[in-house]
């Protein structure tokens, strides 16, 4: 809405249903049309279009041509053509610029309470797109190929995965004159077309998206001076090691120094930068990489601290791509665990240790976030529990399966890496963010190359994301039959 | 005689028009529906307010408190009071029901329960109309359909109570049903609502529920946008411009239904089916004719815009939330301007049906804004204050304030209907209106041991408010252990409901019915 019509007022917030993450925001099966969804969609669809025709500056921005007066066919048509038509991501056939058209009538009206005008004509085209389909789905109908099931997809159906896969938003001019010329369903036409893509501060923007929905990170309980500088240095490292030095991505997870402010390194306890801004090194032998960041270790807490159980569960599921069976249901997860009288946080979640149908499972999740425990829920070091001298942490760590110890978040990342969680893991998020939905069976052998290529290429994430849109697969779709 | 419009006239001969209005000039002399040959009488509403709290706090016994630092047992905040019948002591929670003197329009049904098998905590072990051993999902489905709960997730297993009135009104109104949430976002941090927004279903599982219209102003636009008074021609014709413009941009987006539908997978195809069907509906929604702003109905004052929707609480929502402002979207003005819609969009005869949900399931909407309108200051949110408050407030009156500002909103609809003139007596005469809230005060219901927990589906308490049906308010009726879905299929009897099942729970409290 914003890039369509320069309306910056975010008027869906009013209405649309909180996003729910799984971890992404755009899992497809989530999302249905309702009555009060149309209800609301069609009155916000009123007041963004009274609005931009009652702005002249952005009206004008969108109709190419100055009207002669009410009736101005050719100028309603040039509008259609050209804004409608970004709209929906492809050209519009004749008879469907006619049937928008037919809105005219109400422009020229004689009608003795409303005066004609050619603007009501724009507010009756915006206020269509705005609830139809075209706009609000991403559609992809593709042509049958030889292959039962499988579709080809046209340049602009190309060109909208691209620019939704790279920069979460619709195609801009220059990717719409790709898919005019045809260039977007070979190969070599994606690759330029992406290369351009990600020189954008758009793809950066997705990719510190993608990284935040996938880490958790995307809201954190903290104030709002203190989420905004863990933004930062997050965004910073992402920015570094994709796009500015591209780098192995393993570099996310190994960096030996951070992006920090004065306020942040004072919150650390790390010298400041140089500047009041910048890269510092870190002195903690213990840190390195994103593991380290305010991002990561403020998200998962619980109880009013952090949760050893839940900064276990995120690295088996987010970073180890494992799934983590529910707790019994006679287990309350509202109560803070394990024995009130123990002093220690280690003591107290004794019960997940020693109760034989706690164990089993917690086993895989508490001995990895004990690991953590040096690092309170807003990043910084600490030797013993809160208020508790006595409480001493022992910080030492281990990963389920005996993939081996570790102490603070650079050991974590260093055990990761070896056992080959992050280059899998990472890859299955981004393909699962990628379509939308839960990778199936069918595309795991996809994922599993692209792992293979991600491996043969030393981690490249840019490379990858090349190779990734420039495959056949990229510009096909398979006919999807899930149950909602 | 009073004069009366051709346009009402020939709606009132129609018959069949939806929208119309209850115009006094149409009632005899005893206030009995002249007109419209199929129904006898008044129409019945029936109207359902959810509370996402419990009755009691963790570990407090019914008479134990801490407020502001000091800890004290004192009887009377627990919602039922000790004495049955008529000439109780209001207890905290009803105090806004007693300062409107609506202590003899609802009657107060306690004792209630959902069964569960304390032995055995598998799914496939639930009794009939019993709950999944785990709070909170295990109570939605019983508490909401009467049916039974086999796993976790805040997912009906049948229709609610709601929907099966609408089901029996379908086509009697321009709306089916108004389905309505004041809070807005889940707010913890990290988490989201997963199902805890919905207490409407059409059926089981998680395609029949009713998405909640949460924006004020939106709900306000969809029942009253079309009022405009009959003698401002002005108005009239810019109105019908209006709806005529809309409604064929609705039908330019339905005529792309055939090319879309028939050539995407069949999950795109149920999405577009259902997002045309909703284009369709609204349209006709959009071209019935709204009823005059005649006598009793008239349109409610522009809410204006909705308030600003808060973001998370900043923590995990005990002891520390600072901020009256975070974890709080102006929850309590929404909740008053949906009463006020429910309330008009009755009196008019838009709708016979509405759910309110106050706050969703397991709510961690911060208490703190709205304890300090009741005096008090609660640094938790209303979900912790139920487990451990803030370090200076919990217990049974932490509680039960918050479960008085639910209440508040309930009394400010019985309020409004009962002021509200209808035939020979008032609207509330021919309504019914439910507040029910989430959970009892009881044995918890995971681990079938600990006492006095908020996760419990013992204990639990419904007000049933009106005259309709034969209702006979103004008791509390403490039930040797009803299901609490029993007070349900009593207030859709009391709604023209004829049978006495929900889900798979059978009977009514017939003391409602005197």
């Amino acid at each position: 809405m914003r890039d369509l019509l320069g309306d910056d007022t975010r008027p869906a917030t009013r209405f649309l249903i909180s996003d729910q993450y799984t971890p992404y925001d755009n899992d497809i099966s989530l999302q249905a049309p309702s009555e009060a969804l149309i209800t609301s969609l069609e009155i916000m669809a009123g007041d963004v279009a009274d609005r931009l025709v009652a702005d002249v500056a952005r009206r004008d921005a969108i109709v190419p041509c100055t009207p002669t007066g009410p009736g101005d066919t050719d100028c309603l048509r040039q509008f259609t053509e050209e804004w409608v038509a970004r709209a929906f991501r492809r050209p519009l056939a004749p008879d469907e610029v006619d049937a928008f058209l037919g809105l005219q009538a109400f422009a020229t009206e004689d009608n003795a309470y409303v005066a004609a005008d050619f603007y009501t004509g724009v507010n009756l085209i915006v206020r269509t797109v705005l609830q139809h389909p075209d706009f609000l789905y991403r559609i992809e109908l593709g042509e049958r190929t030889d292959s039962d099931g499988v579709l080809a997809l046209n340049d602009y159906e190309v060109a909208t995965r691209l620019s939704y896969l790279l920069w979460a938003t619709l195609p801009d001019d220059a990717l719409r004159a790709d898919a005019a010329a045809g260039s977007l369903t070979t190969a070599q036409g994606r690759r330029a077309a992406a290369e351009r893509m990600l020189d954008d501060d758009r793809a950066k923007l997705q990719m510190r998206r993608f990284h935040a929905l996938w880490l958790g990170h995307r809201i954190l309980p903290q104030s709002a001076q203190l989420v905004s500088a863990f933004v930062q240095e997050t965004g910073a490292l992402i920015d570094r090691v994709i796009f500015d030095e591209p780098q192995s991505y393993y570099g996310l997870f190994t960096m030996r120094e951070t992006y920090v402010d004065n306020f942040l390194a004072d919150h650390y306890g790390m010298p400041r930068p140089a500047g009041g801004a910048g890269w510092v090194a870190y002195d903690d032998p213990m840190r390195g990489g994103i593991l380290s960041h305010g991002t990561v270790l403020a998200a998962f807490a619980k109880f009013a601290d952090t949760s050893p159980t839940q900064r276990g569960i995120m690295i088996r599921t987010r970073l180890m791509c494992e799934e983590i069976a529910p707790p019994p249901p006679t287990v309350d997860t509202d109560d803070a665990p394990g024995d009130a009288e123990a002093v220690c946080k280690f003591e107290r979640y004794s019960q997940h240790r020693e109760a034989p149908g706690c164990a089993a499972c917690h086993d895989g999740m508490d001995p990895i976030g004990f690991g953590l425990e040096n690092y309170d829920m807003q990043g910084r070091y600490r030797e013993h529990d809160e208020g508790l001298p006595e409480c001493v942490i022992d910080g030492s760590g281990a990963l389920p399966s005996g993939l081996g110890t570790f102490s603070g978040p650079s050991q974590l990342a260093d055990r990761l890496i070896e056992n080959g969680y992050v280059e899998s893991c990472v890859m299955q998020q981004f393909y699962q963010y990628a379509l939308g939905r839960e990778v199936d069976d069918i595309e795991q052998p996809v994922v599993d190359q692209l792992v293979e290529d991600f491996r043969a290429g030393g981690h490249d994430i840019r490379q990858l994301l090349l190779g990734f849109v420039t495959s056949e697969r990229f510009a096909h779709r398979r006919e999807l039959r899930i149950s909602p | 005689m009073t004069k009366i419009s051709r346009r009402t006239l020939l709606r009132g001969l129609g018959g069949a028009v939806v929208g119309l209005p209850i115009l006094e000039v149409m009632l005899d002399s005893h206030g009995e529906r002249l007109v419209e040959a199929s129904a006898g009488s008044m129409p019945t509403r029936y109207a359902l307010l959810f509370a996402g709290q419990a009755l009691g706090g963790d570990n407090y016994e019914q008479n134990a408190s801490r407020i502001a630092g000091t800890s004290f047992t004192e009887d009377g905040h627990f919602i039922a009071p000790p004495q049955q019948g008529t000439g109780y002591d209001i207890t905290t929670p009803l105090q806004p029901l007693a300062d409107l003197a609506l202590v003899g329009d609802y009657s107060i049904v306690s004792n209630m329960r959902i069964p569960f098998n304390a032995t055995n905590a598998d799914g496939g072990a639930v009794p009939s109309g019993g709950a999944f051993r785990d709070f909170h999902g295990g109570g939605c489905s019983p508490l909401l359909s009467g049916t039974r709960s086999t796993a976790a997730s805040f997912t009906c297993n049948g229709p609610t109570s709601d929907q099966i009135i609408a089901q029996m009104c379908a086509g009697e109104t321009t709306h089916r049903d108004l389905v309505l949430r004041a809070q807005v976002p889940f707010y913890l941090t990290g988490y989201d609502h997963s199902g805890r927004q919905y207490i409407s279903y059409t059926g089981a599982g998680s395609s029949g529920r009713v998405e909640a219209q949460t924006s004020p102003r939106n709900a306000y636009m969809a029942l009253f946008g079309s009022f405009v008074p009959p003698d401002d021609l002005e108005a009239q014709a810019i109105l019908d411009f209006n709806l005529r413009s809309r409604r064929s941009v609705l039908d330019l987006v339905g005529t792309s239904r055939q090319r879309l539908v028939n050539n995407v997978g069949s999950f795109d195809q149920q999405r577009l089916e259902r997002h045309f069907d909703e284009i369709r509906d609204l349209e006709l929604r959009l071209a019935a004719t709204p009823p005059d702003a005649t006598g009793e109905c008239q349109k409610p004052a522009d809410p204006g815009q909705d308030p600003a929707v808060g973001g998370d609480n900043p923590g995990s929502g005990s002891d520390d939330i600072t901020s009256p402002s975070t974890g709080y979207s102006g929850e309590h003005e929404r909740a008053r301007v949906m009463c006020d819609l429910i309330h008009m969009a009755f009196v008019c005869d838009l709708t016979r049906v509405a759910t309110l949900q106050i706050t969703a399931f397991q709510s961690h909407m911060s208490a703190l804004a709205v304890s300090q309108t009741l005096g008090y200051a609660f640094y938790a949110d209303l979900h912790e204050l139920g487990h451990n408050g803030d370090v200076n407030n919990r217990g049974q009156k932490a509680v039960s304030l918050m479960l008085q500002w639910h209440i508040s909103h309930y009394a400010y609809l019985l309020d409004k209907l009962k002021n509200t003139p209808e035939g020979a007596g008032n609207a509330l005469d021919n309504s019914v209106i439910v507040f029910m809230n989430e959970a009892g005060h009881g044995l918890q219901l995971n681990d079938a041991s600990s006492l006095w927990q908020t996760h419990s589906v013992q204990n639990m308490c419904m007000l049933i408010g009106g005259r309709a049906g034969g209702l006979t308010p103004g008791r509390h009726i403490r039930t040797s252990g009803a299901h609490p879905a029993q007070a349900l299929i009593s207030a859709m009897r009391a709604a023209g409901n004829p049978g006495d099942t929900l889900g798979e729970v059978t009977g009514i409290i017939p003391e409602l019915f005197g």
